[in-house]
């Protein structure tokens, strides 16, 4: 009985302490995955502004020579243009075909249902050497009109597709599901054709989801590096790739600049997203 | 209701319309599944289909293959210790990696999900920064950090921890820094969504019912997060077992993974059907993995229903 | 083509249709009618088909055999675009991206008229349903009722051979349901379309229809006017479904009858029931409570259990023999009594 007293009696103090404990652990935690997650963006930025031609601690001062330099490498420009086409034909690419596949797969009865749905998902889940091989050794001889397929940007696209293409699916598919049916049915009960309801009062609804999904695959293909180094050469070889070769060379603050220009892009791209969303919201 | 005529057969020209409207229904789920299916088929069927043929073929020198039949690729890796180590080295690498990726994650997804709603869209803005770098640019940054002249050792001497400027350059340590840090955001939004389907009230009750924070957690929390725990763990396995540009830059030079093996034996090497084999084990090894955690993860459910 | 007699072609015509999900029977065979002009509703609970029906009439689904003719031309397997009519989905189903005229025009752009028409069309309907000044508002910007209005207008403005009505007032409240139930009824005086209405609700099946389908597990139970179906119901189903009502078991032999136990029951019958078992069926506000004195037509020899006062009514739970049923009387009454 005394025995009991007591316990109820100490009980408050003790999870008072263990409380305050729990509190400290997490604000502990809180500074250490702050500073986990930004020590190697925000090491890359500054660096990218350090006027020695060295990478090494301590910094020397600021400049910008190291981006004017880049900006006049046709070696570092060339390989910015490769990313941002390539970027941009996975963007159309994975987006057509993507939402396209998830409207029928949230508006039609299909047979083989789960079958197609693992066909289409199952590239995500596969790391990109094996993707990239895959490709570069079916297309390795291949032509088409007389140009290689093999190096070819549009390989490249196709091979970022794989990611994209699923990713566009998967958030499309819940967004369409989202889609109260019976405006889609009011839609040809007053005579419109699957088209028209499709593009006039589908996709405008959805339109928010559209453009998400195809921002993602944009930064998707942006940073992947796997599958464009299998599968460029010279001539077509994106950032990323151009980064790892020179890495693998040399470390140097070019590096560095390419990049915070890299980042600054999917940024930008973001930035493009929020304001998309902030306008669609204010208009609803 | 007096229907004074009602035609038994309509014209043919009509019953044709009816035909065609209905066959035009009936094709149109498989043409907006033409593109995808198309992509999926040619570029991704297709390949794999080829790189499975390929793992079977014979490599003659100077030649990429020489079609044939052969499962001596196979044998290779199993009997060559070069090879042997590199799918041992792939598997520990990835273990540790997801292990300590999903405690991590496991900590971060439940402090965001426990603090205050102000806090989230900064903890989840912090998780987002892996994913939307460049792994490339990543590498690039702990690559500054971890040798002697990197931030690291700068910080370490000039505060004074330390006399001599150090190196974790090229350590298995620096490697799974690495891996961790962009398997992390997968692991966290996985387990956040898990959270965010728990009620906070639980929490509450249970504090209500006498029970400290901890015994809270293990009878709780812990329980009704197994299965996130389970998805996020085989998904930074996969993720680890695949990548191979963060070990190979970070970790030493004997750190050979089943990446870079694919890699060096396809573009160094010129060997299609060895670098085809490794590939498909590394597709087996994924496959597997995926199937014991989904396996897990629904007998669990039924266990509870 | 089809035509009656009077040589008008009817506005809808439906010949043994059917349709089955697996292995369910959702609409079996059915054969029906609409005059121009005439408004039709389909009653009855869920699941007896009467929203399967419209479904196939507006062409979201295909029947399994039977045809559909809209106008004397033949519909069924046509996609609902392709068909002259227009339906009012239950929460309007408005674009949410478009503004109440922008919803408006869409069915008149659909069919190719001409911008300044579209514009005059817009305001004419918004004038009928009364919305006038509404044009640029958008969807969210409105009342679950406007909403419905909008809906209504959207429909009319494309003057189909049929408007359909897809339980459109059972997302609102009691009383703007009576309102814009009304607001259909006065509509439909005014401009005479005919329509199709889905209800499960019978006061609006009674308030709006020229004629009623009551139907059940799939078929037609009955089809009158509302005065037909609720003075005469053809079948034990609408009378229960219909209004409240007390059913009596009863076993009618040797002129005397008696309760499915076999105790004897005093009822005595204008018309004497002939030999056999009998469901009797009665309505609470049409028994009249009166003295043991009091001579009637029909009488029945009750004792009164308890009594609940419904506001308006008394209502008076009554017992005779195993029977249990109930009266509902406007004022209260002595215990003993008989029943006319």
């Amino acid at each position: 009985m005394i025995d009991t007293v007591a316990a109820v009696g100490s009980a408050p103090r003790r999870r008072l302490g263990e409380a305050s404990l729990l509190a400290a652990a997490g604000w502990a935690f809180i500074i250490f995955i702050t500073t986990y997650m930004l020590i190697p963006v925000l090491v890359t930025a500054v660096m990218s502004f350090n006027s020695a031609a060295m990478v090494r601690f301590p910094l020397s001062g600021f400049s910008l020579r190291w981006y004017a330099g880049f900006l006049a490498s046709p070696l570092w420009m060339d390989a910015l243009w490769n990313s941002i086409v390539v970027a941009l034909g996975t963007t159309v690419v994975s987006a057509s075909a993507g939402i396209l596949a998830a409207w029928a797969f949230s508006r039609y009865d299909l047979p083989f249902k789960n079958l197609l749905y693992l066909l289409i998902m199952m590239p995500l889940f596969l790391p990109g050497v094996v993707l990239g091989l895959g490709l570069a050794i079916t297309f390795g001889g291949v032509q088409i009109a007389g140009v290689p397929l093999y190096g070819s940007r549009f390989l490249v696209v196709l091979g970022h597709s794989l990611w994209a293409m699923p990713l566009v699916f998967l958030l499309m598919e819940a967004t369409f599901r989202t889609v109260d049916k019976r405006i889609v049915e009011a839609s040809g009960d007053l005579g419109a054709g699957p088209v028209r309801t499709f593009f006039e009062i589908v996709l405008p609804m959805v339109s928010t989801g559209v453009f998400s999904s195809m921002l993602f695959a944009l930064v998707i293909s942006l940073n992947e590096f796997m599958m464009a180094l299998f599968l460029t050469n010279r001539d077509t070889q994106t950032l990323p790739v151009l980064m790892w070769l020179s890495l693998r060379s040399a470390g140097t603050p070019n590096l560095a600049v390419a990049a915070v220009v890299l980042a600054v892009t999917v940024f930008a791209s973001l930035t493009l997203i929020a304001l998309w969303h902030i306008r669609s919201l204010r208009r609803a | 209701m007096s229907l004074a005529a009602i035609p038994s057969r309509e014209t043919n020209a009509a019953s044709e319309g009816r035909r065609s409207a209905a066959l035009l229904e009936r094709f149109t789920p498989l043409m907006l599944l033409t593109p995808a299916l198309a992509i999926a088929v040619v570029f991704f069927g297709l390949p794999a289909l080829t790189m499975l043929r390929m793992s079977f073929n014979l490599h003659v020198d100077q030649r990429l293959f020489v079609p044939g039949l052969t499962f001596d690729h196979y044998g290779e890796i199993v009997s060559n210790p070069l090879f042997r180590g590199a799918v041992w080295t792939t598997i520990r690498l990835a273990l540790i990696a997801s292990l300590v990726t999903v405690m991590l994650g496991y900590c971060f997804a439940m402090l965001t999900w426990l603090k205050p709603r102000r806090w989230r869209l900064y903890l989840m803005g912090l998780a987002l920064a892996p994913m939307l770098v460049s792994e490339i640019s990543i590498i690039f940054g702990w690559w500054m950090f971890f040798p002697k002249n990197g931030l690291l050792s700068y910080a370490l001497v000039s505060t004074g921890i330390v006399h001599e400027k150090i190196s974790l350059m090229y350590t298995e340590f620096a490697a799974l820094v690495g891996l961790t840090y962009l398997s992390l955001p997968f692991c966290f939004f996985i387990l956040l969504s898990v959270f965010d389907g728990i009620d906070r009230r639980l929490l509450e009750s249970s504090a209500d019912l006498g029970a400290g924070p901890f015994t809270a957690f293990r009878e709780i929390l812990l329980p009704l997060t197994r299965g996130g725990v389970l998805a996020a763990f085989s998904q930074c396995f996969i993720w680890t077992m695949g990548t191979y540009a963060t070990p190979t830059a970070l970790g030493p030079d004997a750190l050979w993974t089943m990446g870079l093996l694919v890699q060096e034996q396809m573009l160094s090497k010129h060997n299609w059907p060895l670098a085809s084999a490794f590939a498909m084990l590394l597709v087996a090894i994924i496959a597997m993995v995926m199937f014991v955690a989904r396996s897990l993860s629904t007998r669990r459910i039924d266990y509870h229903d | 083509m089809i035509a009656d007699v009077s040589g008008h072609r009817p506005a809808l015509h439906l010949e043994n249709v059917r349709r089955r999900y697996g292995g369910i029977v959702a609409v079996r065979s059915l054969n029906l009618s609409l005059a121009q002009g005439e408004f039709l509703t389909f009653l009855g609970p869920s699941g007896s088909g009467k929203t399967t029906t419209l479904r196939m009439i507006g062409g979201f689904e295909q029947p399994d055999a039977g045809s559909i003719w809209i106008k004397g031309e033949r519909v069924d397997h046509l996609p609902p675009h392709r068909r002259d009519i227009a339906t009012i989905f239950q929460a309007g189903a408005l674009f949410p991206h478009k503004t109440v005229a922008e919803n408006i025009a869409y069915g008149l752009r659909m069919r190719g008229l001409q911008k300044p028409e579209i514009t005059a069309r817009v305001r004419e309907v918004l004038a009928v349903v009364r919305l006038s000044g509404f044009e640029e508002r958008y969807p969210n910007q409105l009342s679950g009722g406007q909403k419905q209005r909008v809906a209504l207008a959207r429909s009319m403005a494309v003057r189909p051979a049929i408007l359909l009505f897809d339980e459109p007032l059972s997302a609102l409240d009691l009383s703007l349901r009576l309102q814009l139930r009304s607001e259909i009824k006065r509509l439909h005086e005014e401009h005479g379309f005919s329509a199709i209405y889905v209800t499960h609700d019978q006061s609006e099946a009674m308030a709006l229809s020229s004629r009623i389908v009551i139907m059940n597990r799939g078929g037609i139970e009955q089809v009158d006017t509302p005065l037909g179906i609720s003075r005469a119901p053809a079948s034990e189903f609408v009378y229960n479904f219909i209004g409240e009502s007390c059913c009596m078991p009863l076993v009618a032999s040797g002129g005397e009858v008696r309760d499915r136990q076999g105790g004897a029951i005093d009822l005595k019958l204008h018309t004497p029931p002939r030999e056999g078992e009998w469901r009797l069926y009665l309505r609470p506000s049409r028994i009249k409570m009166a003295a043991a004195a009091e001579a009637c037509e029909n009488s029945l020899e009750v004792q009164v259990g308890f009594v609940e006062f419904l506001g308006e009514s008394y209502r008076y739970h009554l017992r005779a023999g195993a029977l249990e049923f109930f009266c509902d009387n406007p004022a209260p009454h002595m215990p003993r009594s008989e029943i006319a």
